[in-house]
């Protein structure tokens, strides 16, 4: 009886840990994206939590190819036109990294603005 | 588009011009003929045409971050022929270098190895341009323009190398290629940790107030000893490491040249 009575228990304690290892890993890197489109950068302007390390995908819907470069995230990507690029950025403390494409800086700017969790919203 | 090509291209190249300047410095006391130059140029434009044509499918390999780890992998693959390099330097002297075709073709290995990696880049950017006719004047001239300022300073560097006395301009260049080949290490470094196959814990220091990585001085030092304003503590180790390992093959070159009989005059 008292085995049949554990058994559901560590059952669900066993449900209970893997679900929390899934959360855990799926927010361990928290995934955000991008779309370079005629230069520009879509969205220009992207909020992610601070000391988390963030999966930035960047799509390229130009037939050209670009650089995202930034010396402030220390990042530089060569995406070639219509694919995506994936650059794991951080963790970093709070504040606003500029980022550009190298190829055309005059028009594809941006920045990341890394907020603690209260700042948010 | 005509100012950007000019930057684009000199960021690029400024890199291995200055290794190739210290390199062609150090070839004139070892009386090397600067074949090695030619061999080394020539198979990095190969690799840097193929690398450029293959690195949309590159990038896209491993999780699509093929592209992080080729270019780490030439970047390592220069500081270990920078490592053999600087031994057998130190182990020469200022005597003449006819031992064996080891040094030259570390030396061709190395530099075709850089180009590779940041011809490849110049190359996308210009044939991204091929088919708009309006821009490609702009971007052609541009980029013959910044290839030629950083060609200019190369030879200026190479000249004011080599107008120091023999073994000052050895030293020196011992040192540089130190330098230069640890700020490689720690780039290749960066590179894993984009590609998310090293987890860092954030920058270790900001001197960014003090040195910006985007203007002039920050720009050269970055080309010379590898500068980054933001580093994180696994870079800093690497950097470090990578000097430390850079001195020790130096030492055990000139321990080498103190023990090592004298050749025949």
């Amino acid at each position: 009886m008292l085995k049949s009575d554990s058994r559901p228990g560590a059952r669900c304690w066993l449900i209970s840990i893997a679900l929390g290892l899934a959360v855990a890993a799926h927010a361990a890197t928290p995934e955000f994206e991008i779309e370079i489109r005629n230069h520009l950068f879509e969205p220009d302007v992207l909020v992610i939590p601070a000391h988390t390390k963030v999966k930035l995908i960047v799509f390229n819907r130009d037939p050209t190819p670009e650089e995202f470069e930034s010396f402030e995230l220390n990042r530089e990507k060569v995406i070639m036109g219509g694919s995506k690029a994936i650059i794991f950025i951080g963790p970093l403390p709070p504040g606003e990294y500029p980022f550009f494409g190298e190829f055309n800086p005059a028009t594809a700017l941006g920045r990341i603005v890394v907020q603690d969790d209260g700042d948010a919203g | 588009m005509l100012v950007n090509s000019v930057i684009i291209v000199l960021r690029e190249v400024l890199e291995a011009t200055l290794m190739i300047s210290v390199l062609l410095a150090v070839s004139r006391p070892l009386q090397l003929a600067s074949r090695w130059l030619a061999a080394g140029l020539a198979l990095g434009l190969v690799g840097a045409a193929a690398y450029g044509y293959f690195l949309g499918p590159v990038s896209n390999l491993f999780d699509g971050v093929g592209q992080e780890l080729v270019n780490a992998l030439l970047q390592f693959g220069t500081y270990a022929a920078l490592l053999l390099i600087v031994f057998l330097i130190a182990r020469q002297g200022s005597q003449p270098y006819r031992n064996s075709r080891v040094l030259p073709t570390a030396m061709s290995t190395a530099i075709a190895l850089a180009a590779a990696r940041e011809g490849s880049e110049i190359l996308v950017f210009v044939t991204g341009f091929l088919h708009m006719d309006n821009f490609m004047p702009s971007v052609g001239l541009g980029s013959f323009a910044g290839a030629a300022i950083g060609c200019s300073i190369g030879v200026l560097f190479y000249y004011f190398l080599l107008a120091m006395p023999v073994r000052r301009t050895l030293r020196i260049a011992l040192a540089l290629l130190a330098l230069a080949a640890a700020g490689m290490s720690a780039q290749a470094t960066r590179l894993l940790i984009q590609a998310d196959w090293i987890s860092v814990a954030g920058p270790l220091w900001d001197s960014s107030g003090f040195i910006a990585e985007d203007s002039l001085p920050g720009q050269l030092l970055y080309a010379l000893v590898g500068y980054e304003a933001t580093p994180s503590a696994t870079e800093a180790l690497v950097y470090t490491a990578s000097i430390a390992l850079m001195a020790l093959s130096i030492f055990l070159g000139f321990r080498a040249a103190g023990q090592v009989p004298t050749r025949v005059q």
